[in-house]
């Protein structure tokens, strides 16, 4: 008993001190473009974490993430240049507003939670798409520009990075918080058990239904987070910004991070994958395909994701390229459709 | 007493009749043998009464309620707990979280209290644990509690199924062959078990091939054939039953 509180002291340890230097970054930090990019790292971070708790947690595919950022995005967007309202009212109104549009969503979809599901969520990204773009209350394909900046609070005003920053820093701990209390409670065991098998799940009497919904529910609310924070630090927005390559995106996150790893993985993968790109930038139009061809490698010889395998390492040693290429050959002569 | 009756429940695949007006009665605390050939309808039944399709026709009534039709997991809640033919279980997770989902049924504190870790939450999971560590003692899984149930030998997988099909504390327990591909041993373990779990006053419903083990197991034993009822009785009038012989042996002529 006394060792397992040991061990639970020594990680709170390790993580305040990971909490420290995420705080003192952009002291170190102080070019205006890295900063911007750290921020964005924050805000697909989150994104990473959502797109884990449907996957993981409901054992579903979403390609919608982008909806429902975008649903955070406007709902904040127009609540302050349309009512007036400050900014920081905006952003709660904007998260229940989201959860709304996802619960009424999520009712009728995870009927189906299997290929039909992630068809509606394409088809559900598009409508959004297409319904802010078409009218013009929600500004129209050009979209909002000049979306105002968060009302100082007392001396802190939004201006530069930094502000901005420690904003979404709190609000990425928000959400890490509210998740890691959901991963360790009695939800995160039932949401484990349906991932491995929604059957045997609902033979011990979980509603898995229910327990999907409710992944659902607060994975989009969190989207919706961010989507609020960012249409009031970009300071734009536009139908295209959150487009259907954007939710494909956001899947690379936890897969290359490491889809077992709830937080860290999509977080590091995030991390990666929006800082690595501009190293790349030099390489111009091919950027993609590099970026791109990084991934494949990744997601084909470490399927473990970088913390999958890092963990893995002392037991198992690298896996050997040749046997991975043979796994990898048998895989794809069993989708052989001859056979 | 019949804890569970079945009146005249058919159950169509197109226009198969995988089950045909089959009548049956499940009384208290008893093990009743379900046999019957391959392709006889057992599991047809066994799918039916656990809702994972509701039947064509017929009404399942648990304790005098109607319960046709139901979800698997709200007949799992009223009582019926049910084990697979093939070895179904959370493979990627340890033995002891496999049992505490089969608990999940005694939680009594809303989710909120679980999601903000209030001290009642927590103590709840405490007594939890506690039960799922007197289950393992009793089904003899403790020293293998931290194992994952996928490096379990095949024996162990069994056991754990019942376990966890136990641990919502059932009235009635529906076991689909437990034991396939067992050694005389591990049948031998198996038997035993079941008897226990009887013993603590679960009503039991078993189907197995090997006829064995269901002549010291079951006291009552019902036989289905092409989806109709064949026989039914003591296990010493079901072994000379001609229709039963000729069912499982095929007739002379053949």
């Amino acid at each position: 008993m006394k060792f397992s509180t040991n061990q639970q002291t020594s990680r709170v340890i390790i993580l305040f001190i990971f909490l420290i230097l995420l705080v003192m970054l952009p002291l170190v930090v102080t070019n205006y473009y890295w900063q911007h990019l750290l921020i964005m790292s924050l805000v697909a971070s989150v994104l990473g974490m959502t797109f884990s708790m449907i996957f993981c947690c409901a054992g579903m595919v979403t390609l919608g993430t982008g909806a429902f950022i975008a649903i955070g995005a406007y709902a904040s967007t127009l609540l302050v240049m349309k009512l007036g309202l400050s900014f920081w009212l905006a952003l709660p109104f904007a998260v229940i507003i989201t959860a709304m549009f996802s619960f009424a969503f999520g009712l009728v979809a995870i009927r189906n939670p299997g290929v039909a599901f992630v068809l509606l969520t394409m088809i559900f990204a598009e409508i959004i798409t297409q319904v802010t773009g078409q009218i013009s209350f929600f500004g129209g394909w050009g979209g909002f520009i000049m979306i105002p900046r968060p009302n100082p609070i007392g001396p802190i005003k939004f201006t530069g990075k930094l502000p901005f920053y420690y904003l979404m820093l709190f609000l990425c701990l928000l959400v890490v918080l509210v998740f890691q209390a959901l991963y360790t409670s009695r939800i995160g065991k039932v949401w484990r058990a349906i991932s491995l098998s929604p059957h045997l799940a609902q033979t011990v009497g979980i509603n898995v239904y229910r327990y999907r919904l409710l992944a659902f529910v607060i994975a989009s609310s969190a989207a919706g987070l961010a989507g609020s924070f960012y249409a009031h630090y970009a300071q734009t927005l536009a139908p295209s910004t959150f487009g259907g390559f954007f939710s494909i995106l956001v899947q690379l996150y936890p897969i290359l991070g490491g889809i077992n790893f709830y937080i860290l993985g999509p977080a590091l993968g995030a991390t990666i994958m929006t800082i690595v790109p501009e190293f790349l930038r030099i390489t111009k139009e091919i950027e993609p395909i590099i970026t791109g061809l990084l991934v494949l490698i990744i997601v084909l010889f470490y399927p473990g994701g970088i913390l999958g395998s890092i963990t893995q390492l002392p037991r198992l040693g690298a896996i050997s390229i040749s046997k991975r290429l043979k796994e990898i050959e048998t895989w794809l002569s069993n989708m052989d459709p001859r056979r | 007493m019949a804890v569970l009756e079945i009146r005249k429940i058919s159950k169509y695949f197109g226009g198969l009749a995988a089950i045909n007006n089959v009548d049956l009665d499940v009384f208290d605390s008893e093990i009743l043998g379900l046999i019957g050939p391959n392709g006889a309808g057992k599991t047809t039944l066994f799918n039916s009464i656990s809702g994972f399709y509701p039947p064509t026709s017929g009404k399942v009534i648990f304790k005098g309620a109607d319960i046709t039709g139901l979800r698997t997991d709200q007949i799992a809640r009223i009582g019926i707990s049910r084990t697979f033919q093939q070895t179904n279980l959370f493979m990627q997770a340890t033995v002891f979280d496999n049992v505490s989902i089969g608990f999940y049924m005694h939680y009594r504190q809303p989710r909120w209290k679980a999601f903000l870790h209030t001290r009642s939450a927590k103590n709840e999971e405490l007594v939890i644990k506690q039960k799922v560590t007197e289950l393992l003692d009793f089904m003899g899984l403790s020293p293998m509690k931290n194992e994952l149930a996928v490096n379990l030998p095949h024996g162990h997988q069994r056991i754990l199924g019942v376990c966890m099909a136990l641990g919502s504390n059932p009235e009635l327990l529906l076991l689909d062959e437990p034991m396939t591909g067992m050694n005389p041993t591990e049948t031998l373990v198996m038997v035993d078990l079941i008897k226990k779990i009887r013993d603590k006053g679960v009503t039991i419903v078993v189907v197995e091939h090997d006829m064995k083990a269901v002549m010291s197991l079951c006291e009552r034993i019902f036989v289905l054939n092409y989806g109709q009822k064949i026989a039914e009785g003591k296990p010493e009038e079901i072994i000379q039953n001609s229709e039963v012989i000729e069912a499982y042996l095929g007739t002379e002529e053949e």
